[in-house]
């Protein structure tokens, strides 16, 4: 097939796929050299969102980045927010109250659930079809009017701060999440039924974009696109962080590899957060939300130090360097979708362009993050 | 009224003219360009909580050459700034722009000294018509934004201002 | 995963790269980086064997990495051999500009996703005015986007790379931000 079309050259031409398109989530560029329909060489040309936010971790003081945090990966703020912030309590050594631990662990939740539904329905949005989206936005916005009661933003959230949370949580929103779980578990089943039972959708997308679990050693992917190809790895199983040592949940692990793969990996993370909420709330204590001695002049011991939390891409990363100064020597995110962006050069060879662009959209891409 | 500087043409027409603006201002099609964080906002206001098909701007055409008015949602940096311009060249008249975000008014949170990636704020190189402020701004912010675009090209509010709660009994 | 066999390769490896006497052993030509950069793997080689062993846990908790190694410039490419054969894989690569002691910092960091929980940090340190180091992406495919964005931060040139062209940057662009002397454009 493939061979015998790649020998025709005359049918070879160049073709332009963004910054400006409909299916790239953000500004990605991606130069094709096509041959006919299928793709020969596929290359991501980024940097159009380059905000450079390692150099404004240089000249903001360890405080003032809190925002930047929000602004990487703005559907699933919350958990940038975990990371930065766990770090630095490593860091300065702030012990956290434990019921500041749960609101954590309840909002990263709930906002990994927003971010997966958000990704649900613009990626059968891209494959053609509309409707999902609306229902998916439906239900996300019940999810966000109740974080907005607690965190007072809709998308790029600052929530948490050296030494636990922002405001406390009202007894309203314990049950307002517990009642939007129940929505959310008979609202599954008519997704599945509708959208992963759907005979085009399962064409599109079944044994569509292989990646096999050596190439994402290699090229470092994590997240669902590591457990769509087979692997075990969480980090909030394997490198365990906050609360989640306490709470019972699986991993969904799919072997196969394919687009269809990790979308089931992301359906059935929505599940498996539902979980968690569901228990954090019957476990939280009550207690203060605030550590009571937090230096308001963070100035940590020079050395570098990392720290890695599981964002509902895959591992975010933060290395720090400091030099006992209250802002940052140096600053270096290390953003999942980056990582796992680099390997759609190689898997995209010879693979038909509607292929390709399901191969995308299963990898939930957001371009941000991967500019910083 | 409004003050877009359609060519004149030698035929002028003054009551189809109100007409045509009235047509225009009820069916105005955005052109999906959304950057970065704002796009999301601007995609909620598009489903159907907030539901932007209720003022006409449902259809979002990611054609340039089918737009009415470009929402610029989110930072332009430099290296983009080449592609915002001709996809602006590409929209046939009349046509809009609504600066939707802090990062398009005025560079945003990403101002600081040093910054030598984006572009501060879509007016250095577009006319402006909107500035909806917000990081990112509630899709009934941008709602608000299309109504005043409206009253920018017919001179007549499609609803009543609701005013900050001094005046309301 | 042999995690002891992997920290015994590294430390011989580092041990390699460390000269008998504490002079100038290969043809740098300033004395002082050359001086930092023998006092770093004579100061590092000891600390990874004592965290191991007993402190472990506290720093994994504090530093985020289990075993930190610093290398010698010309060792990286092993390095990344020995994280290979082990089964890690690669999470990112990085620089730090270290103006004062005239030097930058490569930083290669790995983890083990396998199973068990382990992460490696190594380093390595180069002169300034010359930051040149060898590539690692026939070892790590994934070390190709890594150190096109090193370069664009820092400058460091990456031998033998297929493709070491700005990535993030603008084609045209012809400053490196992340150098601490810089001053914007």
């Amino acid at each position: 097939m493939s061979s015998q079309a790649l020998s025709q050259h005359k049918e070879r031409f160049e073709l332009n796929l963004g910054p400006q398109h409909p299916a790239t989530h953000g500004v990605l560029r991606v130069k094709l050299l096509m041959d006919g329909e299928y793709i020969v060489e596929a290359e991501p040309v980024l940097g159009y969102i380059h905000r450079m936010h390692e150099l404004m971790g240089e000249n903001r003081t360890w405080a003032q980045y809190l925002p930047n945090m929000g602004r990487l990966d703005y559907l699933s703020a919350l958990s940038y927010n975990l990371g930065y912030v766990e770090l630095v309590e490593k860091m300065a050594g702030i012990e956290v109250p434990e019921r500041a631990e749960y609101i954590r662990v309840i909002t990263t939740e709930m906002n990994r659930i927003s971010s997966h539904l958000l990704w649900f329905g613009a990626f059968v949005l891209d494959l053609g079809g509309f409707t999902p989206l609306l229902y998916a936005f439906d239900d996300r916005e019940q999810i966000l009017d109740l974080l907005e009661s607690v965190t007072g933003s809709r998308l790029t959230y600052c929530y948490y701060l050296f030494g636990g949370c922002y405001n406390d949580v009202e007894d309203d929103f314990l049950t307002g999440c517990l009642a939007l779980i129940k929505r959310l578990r008979s609202r599954m089943p008519m997704y599945h039924k509708l959208v992963t039972g759907n005979v085009i959708l399962k064409q599109r997308l079944e044994d569509v974009g292989p990646i096999s679990a050596e190439m994402c050693r290699k090229y470092g992917a994590t997240g669902p696109v590591l457990r769509g190809s087979g692997v075990n790895y969480d980090v909030r199983k394997n490198e365990p962080y906050s609360i989640y040592p306490e709470l019972d949940f699986d991993v969904p692990v799919y072997s196969e590899g394919d687009s269809m793969a990790r979308y089931m990996v992301r359906m059935d993370e929505i599940d498996q957060s539902m979980r968690i909420i569901e228990q954090a709330i019957a476990k939280i204590p009550e207690g203060p939300v605030m550590a009571e001695k937090v230096p308001k002049m963070i100035k940590p011991e020079p050395g570098d130090y990392y720290h890695a939390v599981e964002a509902a891409r895959g591992t975010f990363g933060i290395r720090a360097v400091s030099e006992g100064k209250n802002k940052a020597y140096r600053m270096k995110l290390r953003s999942p979708t980056f990582s796992n962006l680099s390997l759609y050069q190689e898997t995209s060879k010879g693979m038909l362009l509607a292929d390709a662009l399901a191969l995308m959209g299963s990898l939930d891409l957001v371009i941000p993050e991967i500019d910083r | 009224m409004g003050s877009e500087s359609i060519p004149s043409s030698i035929v002028q027409l003054s009551t189809v003219d109100k007409v045509l603006e009235i047509g225009r201002a009820n069916s105005l099609w955005p052109m999906t360009f959304g950057l970065a964080c704002c796009a999301i906002e601007m995609m909620a206001a598009g489903a159907s909580r907030f539901d932007l098909s209720r003022f006409g701007a449902e259809v979002f055409r990611p054609s340039p050459r089918q737009c009415d008015v470009m929402i610029v949602a989110g930072t332009i940096s430099k290296k983009m700034l080449p592609a915002v311009k001709t996809l602006y060249d590409q929209m046939p008249e009349p046509k809009w722009v609504i600066a939707m975000g802090n990062c398009a008014i005025s560079g945003g949170p990403f101002k600081f000294d040093g910054q030598y990636g984006i572009v501060e704020g879509a007016d250095t190189f577009l006319p402006v018509d909107i500035y909806i402020p917000g990081c990112p701004p509630r899709p009934e912010a941008l709602i608000e934004g299309i109504l005043e675009l409206e009253e920018k090209i017919t001179g007549n509010r499609r609803w009543p201002r609701v005013e900050s709660g001094l005046s309301q009994p | 995963m042999n995690k002891e066999n992997v920290i015994q390769e590294l430390k011989a490896l580092a041990a390699e790269g460390m000269p008998d006497e504490p002079e100038v052993a290969s043809a740098a030509p300033e004395a002082v980086p050359e001086g930092e950069e023998e006092a770093k793997p004579k100061k590092k080689a000891a600390p990874p064997e004592p965290r191991k062993n007993g402190l472990l846990e506290v720093d994994y908790a504090v530093k985020g990495v289990h075993v930190d190694a610093q290398v010698n410039s010309d060792q990286v490419v092993r390095a990344a051999q020995i994280a290979d054969e082990a089964g890690m894989s690669l999470e990112a690569i990085t620089g730090v500009d270290w103006i004062k002691d005239k030097e930058m910092e490569v930083i290669y960091d790995y983890s083990y996703t396998g199973g068990e929980c382990f992460r490696l940090v190594v380093r390595a340190r180069i002169p300034r005015d010359e930051p040149t180091i060898s590539t690692i992406s026939e070892v790590f495919p994934g070390a190709n986007w890594h150190e096109r964005e090193t370069f664009d931060f820092f400058g460091i040139n990456f031998e033998g790379h297929p493709q070491l062209e700005y990535l993030l940057l603008p084609e045209d662009c012809d400053f490196h931000p992340l150098l601490k002397d810089f001053k914007g454009c």
